[in-house]
């Protein structure tokens, strides 16, 4: 436990060095938020009538007996709040990218695969420095949307539409799972790439499957429910883990130092 | 007591043997230098030794620990100086002393009073706040050993210690050598450089993938082949190379500076005959000694072969 305190301190005290990157992990999420609540504020200064036209009210059973305004808050409110997700797969793949791929490129790995470490201690410790950042700043800008919501929602409904227990649920549950996920990727293309700009990219992909779910809630195929949100953190649970044992297989000592590229 | 001992020691990447069967004993407090070209599998004998990668057949044991079953008790009895230093550019080298000491389970107070006492000894403490991208190649040669010290290891491996040192740097970095070894500790030192060799080792082996020899200095440099005279003469020496040369028993002959550095089948049996040739033809001799060898020498006549 000491040596994973220890190395996370470092981990810690170089991301704080690195301003750039800071930066860098720090903008996409305001810019996200404050995206969102400009245009959640901006639809309820004036509505557009054309909004009971879309899939998603169609299909939504919390939409119903909105008007224009309310709706427009509600779908536009809902749909960014899919969006967090990307935060948490996001982040973690910027500090993992710089956290492992940057100690190869630095040389550093050999000097910290020569302590009297354990593997999984040096694992855990490059795991934990991009999860707790990026849960922290996941939950962070979610509380800000949250009271921000409330300031600026034309009525209760909407706010209650918005901030639902599906959507508290997925923040809570899914967002450190997928989280894991990303860390556990960008361990395994750690393995294979040789900078830490190339690992970032590719990590990148990730994004994907939450963006085909920001997709299908816009257009009104999938409306989220606390029973699919639930469901869903079981199913990440069980992709993480198996993302985790994989990055484990990879994350080896002898491997890092004789096969990582 | 050996403080390493390897078992026909191997290593094989795919199907190429790295180190095959690699069998050594070094004994504690010794400077042993392991000599070979580049790629010859040096620093993967140091990987294994410092329980960093497996033996692929054999077995080593590092301060009676065996390799592979007691790794992590052996990488705290170690201290290794990797190829490259492997700094954290953005910490200062303080910082990084600190944070590898800690990572050897030194208490913190410790760890600082450690990290003072070596930027003291190498120079470094002026310097100790400023970030490591900031320092100079020697510099950062020099933390990395105060690094590999930190934890006080009873065996170190330094892999390279004055590549690319400048003269100044690399004298720095051999006498904090010589005070290591003073201090009774084991160093397993990897070189190119031949006269850092002979100048700080007690024992040298010479590897290609193999261990070619090993032996003392002092004992290499007689396993040359070549064993001869030296004969220090008055005047020019290039005058009696002739004369030498019509003796059967002299192989060759060199001048240079007033010396003939004659080689020689047995030098006890054939040195009479030839000095008595040389006074009779009326060389003036001042002085007689055996034809000293350089490492470098030995080196490469054991490449070569």
């Amino acid at each position: 436990m000491n040596h994973i305190i220890v190395l996370l301190q470092k981990e810690w005290l170089e991301l704080r060095k690195n301003r750039s990157l800071v930066l860098s992990l720090l903008l996409p999420p305001l810019l996200i938020t404050t995206i969102a609540l400009s245009t959640v504020y901006g639809v309820g200064q004036s509505p557009d009538d054309d909004i009971t036209e879309l899939g998603a009210v169609l299909v939504d059973p919390s939409l119903e007996g909105m008007n224009a305004a309310e709706l427009g808050q509600a779908v536009l409110g809902k749909q960014f709040g899919i969006l967090f997700l990307i935060m948490p797969l996001f982040i973690p793949t910027v500090i993992a990218a710089y956290s492992i791929v940057g100690e190869k490129t630095r040389r550093t790995l050999e000097p910290l695969l020569a302590a009297p470490i354990h593997t999984w201690e040096l694992l855990t410790a490059k795991a934990l420095a991009s999860l707790i950042p990026s849960i922290a700043v996941t939950w962070a800008c979610a509380g800000i949307y949250i009271g921000s919501i409330a300031l600026i929602a034309v009525t209760t409904r909407v706010f209650s539409a918005i901030v639902s227990p599906a959507w508290i649920l997925v923040m809570f549950l899914c967002a450190p799972l997928l989280s894991l996920i990303a860390i556990a990727a960008s361990v395994a293309i750690s393995s294979r790439v040789s900078d830490p700009r190339t690992a970032q990219q590719i990590s990148g992909v990730v994004v994907v499957p939450v963006l085909v779910l920001f997709f299908t809630v816009m257009s009104g195929v999938l409306v989220l429910s606390p029973v699919m949100a639930i469901g869903s953190a079981i199913m990440l649970a069980l992709i993480a883990v198996v993302a985790i044992w994989g990055a484990a297989r990879l994350f080896q000592r002898e491997s890092i130092l004789t096969r990582w590229s | 007591m050996y403080a390493i001992e390897t078992h026909d020691l191997t290593r094989k990447f795919g199907g190429r043997t790295v180190v095959d069967r690699l069998t050594l004993a070094i004994p504690t407090g010794t400077v042993f230098g392991f000599l070979g070209p580049n790629g010859a599998g040096k620093t993967t004998t140091v990987r294994m030794l410092a329980a960093l990668i497996a033996p692929t057949h054999g077995a080593a044991y590092v301060a009676g620990k065996q390799i592979g079953k007691d790794n992590t008790v052996i990488r705290k009895l170690v201290g290794i100086l990797t190829e490259t230093p492997g700094l954290y550019d953005s910490l200062s080298a303080w910082q990084n002393l600190v944070f590898f000491a800690r990572l050897y389970d030194v208490d913190k107070q410790q760890a600082e009073v450690q990290a003072e006492r070596y930027l003291r000894m190498l120079d470094l403490w002026e310097r100790r706040n400023e970030t490591v991208g900031r320092f100079s190649k020697g510099m950062r040669q020099k933390l990395a050993i105060a690094r590999a010290l930190m934890h006080e290891p009873e065996i170190i491996f330094l892999d390279e210690p004055s590549a690319g040192l400048d003269p100044e740097a690399a004298r720095t970095v051999r006498d904090f050598i010589k005070d290591l070894r003073a201090e009774g500790r084991t160093i397993f030192l990897t070189t190119h450089n031949l006269p850092e060799a002979d100048e700080l080792c007690d024992l040298i082996g010479v590897f290609r993938g193999q261990l070619l020899q090993i032996d003392t200095p002092n004992r290499l440099r007689t396993l040359s082949s070549g064993r001869g005279t030296s004969i220090r003469l008055h005047g020019d020496a290039q005058r009696w190379v002739e004369t030498a040369q019509t003796l059967p028993c002299v192989q060759n002959v060199e001048a240079q500076n007033g010396t003939l550095s004659v080689t020689l089948q047995d030098p006890e049996q054939d040195n009479p005959v030839l000095i008595r040739t040389l006074v009779d033809s009326g060389a003036d001799i001042c002085y007689v000694e055996p034809l000293a060898h350089s490492l470098e020498d030995v080196y490469l006549e054991l490449m070569q072969n």
